[in-house]
């Protein structure tokens, strides 16, 4: 469609240079002729139309075409270059236009979506990222159930958990949280386990992560039965739930995981201050 | 003269209109790859999930606070509340069990107050609607004589989406002690 409008316009400002020269005698030079057969075999839609036999689509302006370059010629000479830019842009505007517009809706279009993957929900992949989200939960379990078990037979073994799945602050906070749970699982030669219950990815970017964990602590009281009762009677604390089996105790903590070497590390221990 | 003029000008101007193309078809195709980029954005299965994740946790969390704030001076409002933010069995039997609830409230004057400390979902059923949740929960209970208490709760819930909402379908304790205790 445009491709046909273009042939048209060149064909029409052909025309008024052919013209130009003698306005009143018309065309029938020979020069001017030679050129007219080439530009027919190049466009011969437009042809047609200058040869007057009007196409019945474009009627109207095709049938004025001639006669409005007559007129453009027989005005002044000089003044068709005045003429140009009257038809020339339309082609140009129209291609102006267009990459503007194209351009705008293109950068109005990154920009949605740039917004849209910016959202903070889609930066926090905890269980769209199944595996990983599997993965830490299962790592940051078992880092739980060592570092909070101490058993008074075997005070190495807190030792190394500690030193294989902290870092950073976390060693400090585990140091301090632990202190007087060593104190008395020391004084009543207890075994104290604990195990997670339940545990959740609050968010996971990238390589940190933050995990809500619930655990059960139990803490046994062993080595021989009497002194056992005897220190827990002692100790006794008030804990009503004082069974053989030993005493369960609810906790509750949110852990901060980094991702290094493969493995997820304990970064941070909150508490919610207790 | 005049004609060479112009036939150089007709030269000199043809490039014009083919650069203005070049530059139109430039800029289609920028436009082209930002709209599919912006299509597949808005079409990112992954992100809905993650609004889904995120609209059921923060409706979990507002709920389980709601659960558990109570003023025995304004228990309607209060045990309006409640069943607004509750769905399926948990708000039957919020509902069947008001008046004896209020009547219970409204003896001991007490006044509680929830605030979440953390919470995370465990599990997420986008289709059919279905959520499990993590609270962890500091309920502050102020007695009729003015005795303030802090009570740590470990929340776990489960919401079911009803008409585009999250709300509480299930709400209880994680339970203490494993097997030993049962």
């Amino acid at each position: 469609m445009s491709t046909t409008r273009h042939h048209i316009n060149r064909q029409r400002r052909r025309q008024a240079r052919e013209t130009r020269p003698t306005p009143s005698t018309a065309r029938p030079d020979g020069t001017e002729r030679t050129e007219h057969p080439v530009a027919g075999t190049r466009a011969r839609g437009a042809t047609a139309v200058l040869e007057s036999a009007p196409a019945p689509a474009d009627d109207s302006p095709t049938a004025k075409a001639p006669k409005a370059a007559g007129k453009a010629a027989g005005e002044a000479a000089g003044e068709a270059a005045g003429a140009r830019p009257c038809r020339r842009p339309p082609l140009l505007v129209v291609l102006c236009a267009l990459t503007v517009l194209l351009g705008g809706f293109a950068g109005w279009a990154h920009a949605k979506a740039e917004g849209l993957r910016s959202e903070p929900a889609r930066s926090n992949t905890a269980l769209t990222d199944l595996a990983r989200t599997s993965e830490i939960k299962g790592q940051v379990t078992k880092a739980v159930d060592r570092l909070f078990s101490y058993d008074h037979a075997d005070p190495g073994a807190l030792d190394k958990a500690a030193q294989e799945l902290l870092t950073g602050k976390a060693v400090d906070q585990h140091r301090e949280l632990l202190a007087d749970v060593r104190e008395r699982a020391e004084a009543q030669k207890a075994v104290i386990t604990t195990t997670v219950t339940e545990s959740a990815v609050e968010r996971l970017d990238g390589d940190r992560a933050r995990v809500l964990v619930y655990a059960d602590q139990s803490s046994v009281a062993t080595g021989g039965k009497t002194s056992a009762t005897d220190e827990k009677s002692k100790a006794g604390a008030g804990e009503e739930a004082a069974q053989d089996e030993g005493v369960y105790a609810a906790a509750m903590l949110a852990v901060d995981v980094v991702h290094r070497d493969g493995r997820w590390l304990v970064a941070a221990l909150d508490t919610f201050g207790r | 003269m005049k004609r060479a003029v112009r036939l150089l000008d007709a030269g000199r101007s043809r490039p014009l209109p083919a650069l203005a193309l070049v530059l139109t078809l430039v800029a289609a195709g920028f436009a082209a790859w930002a709209g599919q980029d912006w299509y597949r954005a808005a079409h990112d299965e992954q992100a809905a999930y993650a609004v889904q994740r995120d609209a059921a946790l923060s409706a979990g969390e507002q709920a389980v606070q709601n659960l558990n704030t109570l003023d025995h001076r304004e228990l309607n409002r209060g045990l309006d509340l409640w069943e607004s933010s509750t769905t399926g069995e948990l708000h039957e039997q919020l509902a069947s069990g008001r008046e004896e609830f209020a009547a219970q409230v409204k003896e001991a004057k007490t006044v509680s107050t929830a605030r979440v400390l953390s919470g995370a979902v465990t599990e997420l059923d986008d289709r059919a609607g279905r959520a499990r949740v993590l609270v962890a929960l500091r309920v502050t209970v102020e007695a009729a004589d003015g005795a303030k208490t802090d009570k740590d709760s470990r929340m776990l819930g489960e919401l079911t989406r009803t008409e585009g909402r999250w709300k509480l379908s299930a709400l209880g304790q994680a339970p203490v002690g494993g097997t030993s205790t049962g």
